[in-house]
């Protein structure tokens, strides 16, 4: 338990500027912007009106900007945990929202 | 303690927006002004197509008066003419393409010529360079690798409009300094606060189309709750549906002539311009004839996915039904409107050029951008001594460099004989191989200034010499251009020359050390 804490720790740590992005924020930053975002849009799909076939193109058509706007929502974090929970908590809502309206 | 840490946090919060945009910026920006840069052909695309060819080098017909049925009937009297599977028919007018086509799955294209309604020989695979262009403005040179790399490097374009975008409205700037640099950074800001909103739909939709399609797979397995992967077995019901399939009569009768079934249409709809027919179980009594078009006056509502249509019956022109641009499902609508901007289809030439300027002032803005970072870079040497770096001369190959092998290939287009075996493959190559000695080049020399200057002089002539030798290999002088109405094909030699003589003239007054430049840039911007 201790050593998770002192993950936690050493990843909620303030850095002393902002002038480096870093590894860390920015795999969170790509791969979960583009997570992120594709769980919107997924969900999107299911609450526009409509049928599938219908309903699919918009979110299709807006996912990359989306995917760029959570690309900097997140990478602009202040600490790393809060990068890092950028990414997870939405992506988890989503999931469980997912996962309810694919077996309504 | 929570004040101070929320001051920290938005002081660390803008340096992180400042270089996560710088970053990413100088990372994907010389992609992006290939992007660009090849996208600017691309949108005069049409023009080039023809003046590429000399297949295709008569006057753009009048509209009004073409014997379509001088061209068409004769093919489909034809009765081993294959019509089992529908018969396509592009109309003169149709995407800027000048001429009339029918197509049959499975069999040659026929082209004709609508001023003399005689069939012409294409030059098929042997001339495409309007082709090539297009397909180096989104990586289809390099295949997947280049839709992907290129897809991303439109979605790291949106990242950068959209941070760009936020860091203007936080973050003060000030438009005074006295330096290059500032200067760069101030019309770096300025053009892009102007175009942005076309930039961002452009960006998007080029995304869309590299990587938006290919990564809906698990979107789709999901909301079709594991129905299917490909998404257009939903969304191409809703965008392009499909013909109805109609039970063959099995019997053979006289058919409306075409003239007759077009000026029909037309007198259904007089506001759409139809560039496109369909043809069912023709020759049959349950024939369907469907005309496709476009409507200029709704623009960004149609074009795309979205073409209003009239469908009649073969035997008398009778109406079996229509379709409107606003009769298109919602979806059909956002997706027409986004696409409209970066393919545009049938719009005028004043459209057109217009967002040639818009394209052309946002490659300035990137190239800025690119000397922004490296001014910054330059800074720490003395100005006496000349800057050597890998960055530096790499852009100056990029930007630069492709502007003489782009001549190249105007110049080869010309020179090459239509027959040659391999043409379009050496044509390419030469142009590779060109571009790529730039790089050598720009590495050789110290100084970046003198070679700029010299890539825009070589620029300069090919692009001088290109007409000409359309002139003289076509057989079309000026003269004969003009007096058979062929201003379009024309219009892409004088653009030719005139884009010759501006890169001369940049050429000339461009500087040609660090000291000169640091007054030219603060004089002129």
């Amino acid at each position: 338990m201790n050593k998770y804490y002192a993950l936690y720790k050493e990843l909620s740590k303030i850095e002393n500027n902002g002038r480096k992005i870093g590894l860390f924020r920015t795999i969170c930053s790509i791969f979960g912007g583009c997570f992120l975002s594709y769980l919107a849009m997924t969900l999107l799909v299911f609450l526009l009106p409509g049928t599938v076939g219908e309903s699919l193109t918009v979110p299709i058509v807006f996912h990359t900007i989306v995917w760029a706007m959570c690309s900097l929502w997140i990478s602009i974090a202040l600490t790393k945990w809060i990068a890092l929970m950028r990414v997870f908590v939405p992506s988890f809502i989503f999931s469980i929202l997912l996962v309810i309206f694919y077996n309504l | 303690m929570n004040q101070s840490i929320q001051k920290e946090a938005s002081r660390q919060g803008n340096q992180r927006l400042l270089r996560v945009h710088v970053v990413v910026g100088i990372t994907f920006s010389l992609f992006m002004y290939i992007s660009v840069f090849f996208g600017i052909f691309a949108i005069v695309l049409p023009y080039i197509s023809a003046w590429e060819k000399p297949s295709k080098h008569y006057a753009m017909p009048d509209i009004r008066n073409i014997n379509y049925s001088a061209m068409i009937d004769p093919v489909l009297a034809d009765p081993d003419y294959p019509m089992i599977n529908g018969v396509q028919i592009r109309l003169p007018g149709y995407r800027g393409n000048p001429s009339l086509t029918i197509y049959a799955p499975f069999t040659q294209r026929r082209i004709f010529n609508p001023n003399t309604n005689e069939e012409v020989k294409n030059e098929g695979k042997q001339s495409q360079l309007a082709r090539f262009l297009n397909h180096m403005h989104y990586g289809r040179p390099l295949k997947d690798f280049g839709y992907w790399l290129f897809g991303f490097v439109a979605v790291a374009g949106l990242f950068l409009v959209v941070g760009g975008l936020v860091l203007v409205i936080v973050k003060k700037f000030n438009n005074t300094g006295k330096n290059a640099q500032s200067r760069f950074s101030k019309w770096h800001r300025k053009i892009f606060t102007w175009v942005f909103p076309p930039f961002i739909i452009i960006t998007l939709t080029g995304a869309l189309m590299n990587i938006g399609w290919t990564m809906s797979m698990p979107m789709t397995y999901v909301v079709s709750k594991g129905e299917t992967f490909q998404e257009w077995k939903l969304t191409d019901p809703v965008l392009f549906p499909a013909l109805p399939r109609i039970e063959k009569k099995n019997d053979i009768v006289p058919m409306l002539k075409m003239n007759e079934l077009i000026k029909r249409a037309q007198e259904i709809n007089p506001d759409i311009n139809f560039n496109k027919i369909i043809l069912i179980n023709w020759k049959d009594s349950s024939a369907q004839a469907k005309l496709e078009g476009y409507n200029p006056y709704m623009p960004f509502l149609n074009g795309i996915s979205n073409d209003p249509s009239v469908t009649l019956k073969g035997i008398d022109g009778s109406l079996i039904s229509q379709n409107k641009v606003m009769d298109k499902h919602w979806s059909g609508l956002i997706y027409d409107s986004m696409m409209f901007l970066h393919k545009l289809f049938g719009v005028d030439t004043f459209t057109r050029f217009f967002v040639v300027f818009i394209m052309l002032i946002s490659a300035f803005a990137l190239g800025f951008g690119v000397l922004l970072w490296l001014e910054k870079k330059a800074k720490v040497f003395p100005k006496d001594i000349p800057v050597y770096q890998g960055m530096g001369k790499l852009s100056l190959a990029v930007m630069i460099g492709v502007i003489p092998a782009t001549g190249l290939l105007f110049v080869l287009q010309w020179i090459l004989p239509f027959d040659m075996q391999d043409r379009f493959l050496l044509q390419k190559g030469m142009f590779a191989v060109f571009w790529i000695a730039t790089y050598t080049w720009a590495c050789y020399k110290i100084n970046s200034y003198e070679t700029a200057k010299q890539f825009l002089k070589i620029a300069a002539v090919f692009f001088v010499i290109s007409p000409f030798l359309h002139f003289y290999s076509s057989g079309f002088s000026p003269v004969r251009l003009w007096n058979e109405n062929m201003g379009n094909i024309l219009g892409v030699d004088i653009g030719l020359f005139i884009f010759a003589l501006i890169l001369f003239y940049v050429s000339v007054k461009l500087p040609s050390s660090r000291e000169e430049a640091q007054k030219f840039w603060t004089r002129i911007l």
